[in-house]
């Protein structure tokens, strides 16, 4: 089981695994369905569906904008192009006059001195709330009335789903996750194989569909499909700390193209198996993948009252911290400066800051801050599945350039990401732009520096939970 | 009846219900409005209470972004601190209030009141020529000029009444009352609700974000 033994080369480098991916995105996009409805329903349920998502907070957001313009200081995209329509509080118009129409206590008013909402409005706001907002809510940190746009971004989304306005890469995405409960060909039969190739060629145990353990995993489809090494670390780590652990294969998809794509409907429906089977298997813990969105998908889901769980969701960084801090983690120093980029469904919008610089620092890494970090920091801008767009190919090459900035500026030599989507993105800029930084997964990279050895908590069996 | 006594009496008699009715019409119909339920564990069991910090910490932009709002933010003070001395502070004001309420408090000297009107309407011009010289960041629509002008009105006439330019006093008296009427009546309409929305505002995005362990 050391490192040292296993083979090289069976899967595919990171950088392999993006090219691969961005071959099959392309293809998604003959694969997305067209719309079936007529124009008059698309409108009436994509106003319909405001309508009935809009509550008291969405109401006041939607009352507060006061085109200061400060929001357009946070915005990546608007940063990166000075496009107006780029600025955030334009993302919210159509939804804000959908409001003042509907539902505004001054609708009759209202109804005197604003248009009429028409389909062709939702068809253009498209761009705004897709290719231009990764829901990262950094304009909600500057904002002097504290207007958590990202919010209002995701009740469009769902209007767009009702209106079958969901951009082609997602709307294929989310048909194949609706119809299979998976995404990129990924499966149940998938895992199996992984498995069976992680033991074969590396000698490296998975258990799955354990009947009872205290950690359920959960892995990805990119993990599945392309960067069998996202696993293969994931697996390593779990055994190095001897935690009684299981991926279940009714349960393990960590990627969730209801929430990605607006589609409240979906989003439940994909998570609901993962917590029957953590129920199940009576488990502690359950361990999100790094995936970014996973996380709110799950831990920050207000669909699902986690409070009366018996089990606790963790982002994939955070049992890493907490294993660091708990000693569990034998590692050897990180060679090299680097820094830490948060994603921001885990960072900002998911509070997860410093459970992964823990474990840099379990490593003695030479670790520096980017400029803007923690809350503060830029997003990548490839999150909330705008990578898989290609239309906003542009937006995210353009905005991406921030990225560089900020990271050329920390002097770091790589900088280290816990998320799939933003390491994705990481690697297109890497590749377009010849940066000559390394990006690596939080996860592969402790997977790397493990010390193997009889007094780990790996040669002991069962051991402490997280 | 003159102008002026139609300006100092239905005229502003009037814009004042409207003022009040229409605050209060706005706020409770959303106010009341159901409130969506987040039934997920928060990060800590009593940490949500620290978003409200939000309302007040959020009075001035963080560090983060100091440079780059640092004109706003600070004319933006000034107009608003500088209006209210004025609304508040001068003794034909407070004796306004006094006829209505009965509530009186001493005045401040005529040329501080001239000079808070004068930085107010100074640093009220400096934020519209800003919003016209970067159309790309304001995204300014018709509300917004409309609500400058009727924001503007009241003390533009103010200050012409006090120095006694333009038409007669009496006149230009009556103009100043019918502007703050106006600027009354079209208050809950417009977006100088925000005096109210952003307690509300920063409270909630405070709450949501203290529930994942986020502080704002």
């Amino acid at each position: 089981m050391s490192a040292q033994a296993a083979p090289t080369g069976v899967f595919p480098t990171f950088e392999q695994v993006f090219q691969g991916l961005a071959g099959q995105i392309g293809m998604l996009r003959e694969m997305a369905p067209r719309p079936t409805l007529s124009d008059e329903t698309r409108l009436a349920r994509a106003v319909d569906t405001l309508i009935e998502e809009t509550n008291a907070d969405e109401a006041v957001w939607l009352e507060s904008c006061i085109h200061c313009g400060q929001c357009t200081t946070a915005c990546h995209y608007f940063q990166a192009t000075g496009d107006a329509k780029y600025a955030p509080m334009r993302k919210m118009n159509l939804y804000r006059r959908v409001y003042q129409r509907e539902i505004s206590p001054m609708r009759w008013w209202f109804r005197l001195v604003t248009r009429p909402v028409k389909l062709k409005d939702f068809e253009e706001a498209q761009e705004l709330v897709y290719d231009s907002c990764s829901e990262c809510g950094r304009c909600t940190m500057v904002c002097p009335m504290g207007i958590d746009t990202a919010s209002l971004v995701h009740h469009m989304r769902s209007a767009m789903v009702a209106a079958e306005l969901v951009p082609p890469e997602l709307a294929a995405l989310r048909e194949e996750q609706k119809r299979q409960g998976t995404v990129f060909g990924s499966s149940p039969e998938a895992l199996r194989k992984m498995v069976d190739t992680i033991r074969d060629q590396y000698g490296i145990d998975i258990p799955l569909d354990k009947d009872k353990a205290e950690v359920m995993v959960l892995s990805s489809a990119v993990d599945l499909v392309a960067n069998g090494n996202g696993l293969l670390a994931t697996a390593r780590v779990m055994n190095h700390v001897g935690v009684d652990w299981t991926i279940c294969s009714d349960g393990f998809e960590s990627a969730n193209f209801g929430l990605l794509s607006g589609d409240m409907s979906l989003w439940k429906q994909q998570v609901d198996p993962i917590i029957a089977a953590a129920q199940r298997i009576g488990a502690k813990t359950l361990v999100i993948a790094e995936c970014g969105h996973a996380y709110p998908a799950l831990r920050w889901n207000p669909m699902v009252r986690s409070g009366s769980l018996p089990f606790e969701m963790m982002y994939m960084s955070e049992f890493l911290g907490r294993q660091a801090k708990a000693g569990r983690l034998r590692l050897r120093p990180l060679e090299g400066k680097v820094t830490y980029h948060d994603p921001c469904k885990t960072g900002r919008r998911g509070g997860a800051f410093d459970e992964p610089r823990s474990v840099l620092k379990a490593m003695n890494a030479d670790f520096v801050e980017l400029p803007a970090n923690r809350e503060y920091n830029w997003c990548c801008g490839g999150g909330a599945g705008i990578f898989l767009l290609e239309r906003a190919t542009r937006l995210r090459d353009e905005s991406f350039k921030i990225k560089i900035r900020e990271v050329n500026e920390t002097g770091a030599d790589s900088v280290v990401v816990s998320c799939a989507s933003c390491r994705l993105n990481f690697e297109a800029g890497r590749q377009k732009n010849h940066w000559d930084k390394r990006v690596d997964s939080l996860v592969e990279l402790v997977a790397d520096h493990l010390i193997e050895g009889p007094e780990t908590g790996a040669a002991k069996a069962g051991g402490a939970a997280a | 009846m003159s102008l002026l006594e139609f300006a100092r009496g239905p005229a502003i008699h009037a814009s004042l219900i409207l003022l009040v009715g229409g605050i209060l019409l706005r706020l409770l119909g959303v106010l009341l409005l159901t409130r969506g339920a987040d039934l997920s564990r928060p990060r800590d069991a009593f940490g949500n209470f620290k978003g409200y910090r939000t309302v007040f910490s959020r009075a001035w932009p963080s560090d983060e972004f100091t440079t780059a709002t640092r004109y706003q933010t600070a004319v933006a003070y000034a107009f608003h601190l500088a209006t209210l001395a004025v609304v508040i502070g001068i003794v034909p004001h407070i004796e306004f209030i006094t006829s209505l309420t009965g509530l009186s408090w001493p005045g401040l000297p005529n040329w501080i009141g001239v000079a808070l009107g004068t930085i107010a309407l100074a640093s009220l011009i400096a934020l519209i020529l800003r919003r016209l010289g970067k159309p790309a960041v304001y995204n300014s629509t018709v509300e917004d000029f409309i609500t400058w002008v009727i924001v503007a009105l009241p003390l533009i006439t103010g200050l012409m009444a006090f120095a006694h330019v333009g038409p007669r006093y009496e006149t230009m008296l009556a103009l100043h009352i019918l502007s703050a009427a106006l600027l009354f009546a079209y208050f809950p309409f417009s977006k100088l609700m925000h005096a109210f929305w952003f307690i509300f505002s920063r409270a909630q995005s405070g709450l949501a974000y203290a529930h994942k362990g986020v502080r704002i």
